[in-house]
């Protein structure tokens, strides 16, 4: 890397201040900067990813916020819940004859004298929450937040004697930047032999407010994300993204400006009704859609090789067989259950959905089984919700989404859910009663999620779908009419409670098979489609009940039934065994 | 141009080279003669623009706005709205000398546009334009010596004193992209122009008349999407749509402010907004008195005008997926204030405008952040959700009341029209219509020419015959009926869709209400009467309550729903197509019973159907290996690739409404006979010759719904002519239905008799033969008085002799109580004996 070295960790707006300088020098107009960026992305690109400091990037979390500096390079991981719009900002503008920017920025640094000089610019908010249902197993352990403080503090040590040495914060000292994972190590070394002086140096931190004092509660904070230069497509509502940028804070915006003209009738600022002290603002340099896999914490990048594969299906099998008290035929139904994911809508059809009904729980089986079951399922998937339905809850609870026009807020609901979210729902808890007109709208909103796998925004005015992929998962006693399942599997265990401890590495295998599988490709060879056509056709033949969604599950089973066991492509084995195992599923319901 | 700035060209002299398009001879009222006089009163009209400020000086430092107060010491003359106001008398003043020799032209500030310039194109726009004649051969001559549209317009907002003229920016393009270009591009400096230009006409039209008049532009030739608007945008003129979600309250906003000294009670002279601020004077001006610091603002004589704020939301079908609506605030200042409720469907001309946020009022940092709003010029409601509300089905509307629903675009019409020519657009209309459905092709288009719909006609006499056409899908469980009218409730207009069990004879047609606080008796509509011209679509059709679904009856045939309660008679209207499915009676359907018995409706509600269509699920090899097929693609394959050829909901939806709007086919000779003759053949098979067998295969209903079906299929054509081959599929879909659906199973013909009474001609008979039967058996084996024999007895004699068709319970006690009604025998419970 040629040019000047930055302290991207401490002080990327030097970075971002340096390049623009760079740039304008080079004679470039600084309208021609509108919706692009200068090379400042490259910067931190490379630094972030061409040199993995990525990791060093401190994570936002509750425990980090309230150390955390304003103007640092901070990590955010969150779902996409609410976009507020684009902001207008003065992107560039003349301060004397000098231009500055405003990228990345709140508040100019400088005051903006004439108009006539100044660029207006655009950027895009995004209001991003923690994934809603996440298990704790995603989230960065004890440990890592220890070291992530540590580089911290170390950064801000620094930070510090660099202050007291040179004047200039664009300017980094060389030791500093070769930051090299080395000489962390050693430093860190040293650090701990010093380990009263920082604590001493933590404590003078705390005390000097350099915090931002998020008022937040243990959960994680919400974080509004201000991304430049991106198309609209990029970011969807309800995406998971890790956003890279910084972390700002100013005193003077928590003042309600009040002043202005148009805040007379109603609020105008959608921002106000996000504090800046309780939802802190990023500036995005870099953002990236995650996937499952990126919640993995070893993730081990291994090529999903069938006879790998196959060991860890009979595991997992074999562990959710005991799990459900020696039901072999359940186990099976709930696999294939986990791998199931929307893979292509045909209109309002969702393709490849396997949403399950267990029935035969009774009260006492669901304290037993149904308990362990949603641990397992917590262990085992990344973002997990149980929904105990009981007409109280459905009652009450608000499921969709809401636009709120009076704070022109998306108000968030229990089925605003990320991609790939695992949901069960009890509904042996439910009891006969009366459902008021909320309750009646939640029942249909459950009931257009498991047969379309999509949830209706409510926009008063108007009512919007949004797709999701949710797995379903009710547990009830007969079958669920509330909720009309894909598959419906009487439960019936032969033994009672089973407790078998998990070593974590044979769990991080089962959660990697589970988010790999679930990813790959599908196909059919001509022969097989033959095959399964025909088998299809005798089927509705012989029994006209057979619509197309059970054709279409079966199907579905058969892809998933493949998928299981890694392989690409589905053969005639994995068919038989789909149709052996709905065999066996018919002669229980009879 | 040189010559066009000439104050001749002012007084519409005939030199104007541009003046070919129009008459040459320019206005009756503009003769040389009466130059002098209207020179000198125009003086008078450049005092009025004072009041003019009124709509743009609201904002504080909008980031244009400098730029023009700069050039105050360089320029001669800046026009733009936010500078001061005697700015402009002396941008006139330039306008009253027109004159050659001062040809130092003044241009709007940091562009190349010459004031001048544009204020003769506005003033030649507003003087000559003139609409092309709608047809060719209109009479040219009358039409050269009218009026230009504009001044018409002009005189008419004189007459009303209004307080805004509508100007239509096709008609500016029209006349003159240059100026429509700079119109759009510096909105603030051509809008003040425009004005000027105007109350200068209005001023020569009607000197005394002192109303100052706004020009509100509409009708921009490109629509900015919500989500499109950008920093570029910033002050230009842009058009939006969308929905209003919000309004705030009024807020009056200060235009001129007077101040009192307190001390001497002197009044200052009316200080006006500026930049959205007002300076109030430190000193007494009166020279006696020049206390300081006593000046205060005497409410009750500052001028107020209404402002109000409005947000406006991205209608739905502009949201990207997975997106969410984007918002945009409006300003609107005097008329336009309350102009839209939320919930309105709006499009909106305006200047986008951004505002600089200050931190706090004592801060001199500016935020960096800038909020956007849009000044309003002109808000036309709309409703694009939907097919059109407003209905060629109608009879009553005439052409005229067209103008007032959506005008279609241009493109948007060619661009119908060119689908509307492709050959196969029945199919690909058919195809489009619920794709998801498999199959049901048939029963797609039925529900087509429901949507299309036919020619309302209202006779001299004033006898009706409706254009809405019912439909009726029975079917089994699980054959997508319920989806089938999701779909067309969501595409039809006014779609209302209700379920049988959920409703009540009220709750369809009109419900009597009393206002709790007036204690007055209020009409409240049901889903009949709001779905008048629409389609009111009513799932589980056969769990309705009798009581209710005799309140069909009228709203079928005779369009009206009446109510006559608590005092109040009324006829309401309810011109609306019925779109019913009903499941059989026994869940499934039997297909050895008539349609009757499997759905337990009234023959005479039935008769009111257009087309009934039975949806069954038959075992078919050949259609479940294309299910079977059509499955495993849809698994195995990309779903976008199989797409084809299909039309958006959208285009349907603009399809089918410009097609109902504007297509209003007629029978053309051909067809009319066609259709004679298809009737006549059709009533023919019903007499089987040497039988005296007499079946009834269509009534005059049927041809009234082929007529119907017909106007529809021509309709889909975007033709006005009801050709031969419309009535032939119109035949053709009418038979299909009535095979379905008419069909007696014990003969296989059709029989109207099944619908009208419920009771095919074939087992009228064979019911009569069982009567007969019955009373020989009994006359044979029972004497009087004797004793009782048992039903099942009976039904074992007569299946002993009976060697046809097969008996049943049933029969046996249906025929022993026809003759128990004629004295011959009594029964009691099951047995029966000889009176």
């Amino acid at each position: 890397m040629v040019g000047p070295q930055y302290d991207f960790l401490g002080n990327p707006l030097g970075a971002v201040r340096s390049t623009f300088d760079t740039a304008i020098a080079s004679g470039s107009d600084p309208s021609s900067f509108e919706g692009r960026d200068w090379g400042a992305l490259p910067l931190f690109h490379h630094f972030l990813f061409d040199q993995s400091r990525i990791s060093q990037v401190p994570l936002l979390t509750p425990t980090t916020i309230r150390s955390i500096k304003p103007n640092t390079l901070v990590r955010f991981r969150g779902m996409v819940q609410d976009m507020p719009g684009n902001e207008f900002y003065v992107g560039a503008y003349k301060d004397g004859s000098v231009w500055r920017t405003n990228k990345y920025m709140d508040v100019s640094q400088y005051p903006i004298r004439s108009s006539a000089d100044t660029r207006i610019w655009e950027r895009r908010l995004l209001y991003c929450v923690p994934v809603p249902g996440l298990s704790p197993w995603t989230e960065v352990s004890a440990e890592d937040f220890g070291n992530l403080s540590l580089d911290w503090m170390l950064d801000s040590r620094e930070k510090r004697r660099r202050e007291d040495g040179e004047s200039s914060d664009m300017h980094v000292s060389c030791d500093e930047v070769q930051d090299s994972p080395n000489a962390k190590r050693m430093r860190e070394g040293e650090h701990s032999s010093i380990a009263s002086h920082s604590q001493e140096a933590a404590t003078d931190i705390a005390s000097s407010g350099t915090s931002l004092g998020y008022d937040i509660g243990s959960n994680s904070p919400p974080c509004l994300v201000k991304i430049y230069d991106s198309s609209e497509s990029e970011v969807k509502l309800n995406d998971i993204f890790e956003f890279v940028g910084i972390l700002t804070s100013d005193p003077e915006l928590q003042e309600d400006n009040e002043d202005c003209d148009l805040s007379n009738g109603f609020s105008e600022d959608p921002l106000r009704h996000f504090p800046p002290n309780k939802v802190p603002r990023l500036h995005c340099f870099i953002h990236r859609k995650l996937v499952i896999q990126d919640f993995l914490k070893n993730n081990p990048t291994i090529e999903p090789k069938p006879d790998s594969v196959k060991g860890l299906r009979e595991a997992l099998l074999r562990h959710l067989t005991a799990i459900l008290g020696n039901d072999d035929v359940t186990s099976h139904f709930v696999l294939l259950h986990l791998l199931s994911k929307v893979h292509a809508r045909d209109n309002a059809l969702a393709v490849g959905k396997l949403s399950l009904n267990l029935t035969c729980f009774k009260k006492e089986t669901v304290s037993v089984f149904g308990k362990q079951l949603t641990l397992v399922l917590k262990n085992l998937l990344p973002f997990t919700f149980y929904i105990p339905l009981t007409v109280e809850y459905l009652n009450a609870v608000s499921l969709a989404p809401k636009k709120n026009y009076y704070t022109n807020r998306l108000e968030t609901g229990v089925l605003q859910l990320a991609e790939g979210s695992h949901l069960i729902v009890d509904e042996t808890k439910l009891e006969a009663g009366t459902l008021n007109s909320v309750g009646v709208e939640n029942c249909r909103l459950l009931k257009n999620l498991m047969e379309l796998q999509q949830v209706e925004y409510d926009f008063k005015y108007f009512k919007m779908d949004m797709k999701t992929d949710t797995q379903l998962l009710v547990l009830s006693e007969g079958k669920s009419n509330i909720l009309p399942a894909d598959v419906i599997v009487p439960f019936q265990p032969s033994a009672n409670n089973y407790s078998e401890a998990v070593t974590t590495e044979v769990l991080e295998a089962w959660r990697w098979y589970l988010a790999t599988v679930r990813q790959l490709p599908h196909s059919i060879e001509p022969e097989m489609q033959k095959v399964v056509e025909m088998d299809l056709v005798a089927a509705r033949q012989a029994d006209r009940s057979l619509g197309p969604q059970e054709l279409s599950r079966l199907l579905t089973m058969g892809r998933l039934m493949s998928l299981s066991y890694g392989e690409t492509s589905l053969s005639l084995e994995h068919w038989q065994m789909v149709k052996e195992l709905e065999r066996l599923r018919r002669q229980r319901l009879q | 141009m040189a010559s066009d700035s000439s104050p001749l060209n002012f007084n519409n002299g005939p030199s104007s080279p541009d003046d070919s398009l129009s008459s040459p001879i320019g206005n009756t009222f503009s003769s040389p003669g009466s130059r002098r006089r209207r020179r000198s009163s125009t003086p008078s009209a450049f005092a009025t623009p004072t009041e003019r400020r009124s709509r743009f000086a609201s904002s504080e430092a909008t980031p244009t706005a400098p730029r023009s107060r700069q050039n105050g010491s360089g320029g001669r003359v800046p026009v733009t709205p936010t500078s001061t106001t005697d700015d402009l008398p002396a941008s006139s003043d330039g306008g009253d000398g027109y004159d050659m020799d001062d040809a130092r032209p003044t241009f709007v500030w940091g562009t190349n546009i010459s004031v001048e310039d544009v204020n003769d194109a506005i003033h030649r726009f507003l003087r000559d334009f003139r609409e092309a004649p709608s047809s060719q051969g209109d009479d040219d001559g009358l039409h050269l010596h009218a009026e230009g549209k504009y001044e018409k317009l002009i005189r008419q907002v004189i007459e009303v004193e209004g307080d805004s003229l509508d100007v239509n920016a096709r008609d500016v393009f029209d006349h003159d992209p240059d100026l429509y270009t700079k119109m759009v591009r510096y909105p603030l400096e051509v809008l003040a122009i425009f004005d000027l230009v105007l109350m200068n006409m209005v001023s020569r039209l009607k000197p005394m008349f002192e109303k100052h008049i706004q020009t509100r532009i509409f009708n921009l030739k490109s629509s900015t999407s919500m989500r499109n608007l950008n920093p570029s945008d910033i002050e230009r003129m842009v058009s939006l749509k969308g929905m209003i979600i919000r309004c705030s309250s009024i807020i009056p906003e200060i235009r001129e402010a007077i101040f009192r000294c307190l001390v001497c009670g002197f009044c200052s002279d009316p200080v006006p907004v500026e930049r959205g601020r007002i300076t109030e004077p430190t000193i007494c001006l009166r020279e006696e008195c020049q206390s300081r610091n006593s000046m205060t603002l005497v409410h009750n004589r500052c001028r107020f005008t209404d402002k109000q704020i409005v947000r406006l939301q991205e209608t739905p079908d502009e949201i990207p997926e997975g997106g969410t609506p984007h918002t945009v605030s409006l300003l609107m200042h005097d008329k336009l204030v309350d102009t839209g409720k939320p919930g309105d469907r709006v499009e909106v001309t305006g200047i986008y405008r951004a505002m600089s946020v200050r931190v706090g009022p004592t801060q001199r940092t500016v935020k960096s952040l800038f909020k956007t709003y849009i000044d309003c010029l002109h808000i036309k409601k709309t409703d694009k959700s939907r097919m059109q509300i407003e209905d060629a089905m109608d009879i009553d509307s005439g052409p005229g009341r067209n103008e007032e629903g959506v005008i279609f675009e241009e493109e948007k019409v060619a661009r119908l029209k060119e689908i509307s020519k492709r050959p196969d657009i029945y199919e690909v209309l058919t195809k489009s219509l619920a794709p998801n459905i498999w199959e049901l092709d048939d029963v797609k288009k039925g529900l087509l020419c429901q949507l299309f719909g036919g020619n309302a006609l209202k006779l001299a006499s004033g006898a009706s015959f409706r254009g809405d056409i019912n439909i009726l899908l029975v079917g089994d469980p699980g054959t997508s009926k319920s989806q089938l009218l999701q779909y067309i409730h969501k595409l039809s207009p006014r779609g209302i869709y209700t379920s049988g069990r959920g409703s009540s004879a009220v709750g369809l047609t009109a419900y009597v209400a009393k206002d709790p606080e007036t204690g007055e008796t209020v009409l409240e509509s049901g889903a009949l009467v709001l779905s008048d011209r629409g389609i009111c679509c009513i799932d589980e059709f056969d769990k309705m309550s009798d009581n209710a679904r005799s309140m069909l009856h009228e709203v079928m045939e005779q369009q009206t729903v009446s109510i006559a309660k608590a005092g109040i008679i009324a006829s309401l209207n309810a011109r609306t197509s019925v779109l019913a499915c009903a499941n059989p009676s026994g869940s499934r359907y039997n297909p050895r019973l008539s349609v009757i018995d499997n759905i337990h409706l009234p023959p005479t509600l039935l008769s009111r159907f257009d087309l009934i269509y039975l949806i069954l699920d038959k075992a078919d090899e050949q259609t479940d290996r294309r299910l079977a097929k059509h499955i495993v693609s849809l698994h195995f394959e990309n779903p976008e690739n199989m797409q084809q050829d299909v039309l958006d909901l959208s285009t349907l939806t603009d399809y089918v409404s410009y097609a109902r709007k504007h297509i209003h086919p007629q029978l053309s000779d051909e067809a009319a006979e066609e259709l004679t003759r298809g009737y006549v053949e059709i009533r023919k098979r019903g007499n089987f010759p040497g039988s005296s067998k007499k079946v009834i295969t269509a009534t005059p209903r049927q041809i009234e719904s082929l007529i119907r079906l017909s106007e529809a299929l021509a309709r889909i054509r975007f033709s006005e002519w009801v050709e031969k081959h419309d009535v032939t599929e119109a035949f053709r879909l009418l038979e299909v239905a009535m095979q379905q659906s008419a069909t007696d199973h014990s003969t296989g013909t059709i029989d109207m008799d099944l619908i009208t009474t419920g009771v095919s001609a074939s087992e009228r008979m064979r019911r009569e033969s069982i009567i007969q039967a019955a009373r020989n058996l009994i006359m044979e084996k029972m004497q009087i008085g004797g004793p009782s024999m048992r039903l099942l007895e009976i039904l074992e004699e007569l299946k002993k002799q009976d060697t046809g068709s097969e008996i049943h319970l049933n029969d046996v006690r249906n025929a022993i109580a026809t003759l128990a009604t004629e004295g011959f025998v009594t029964m009691q419970g099951d047995s029966v004996k000889r009176s």
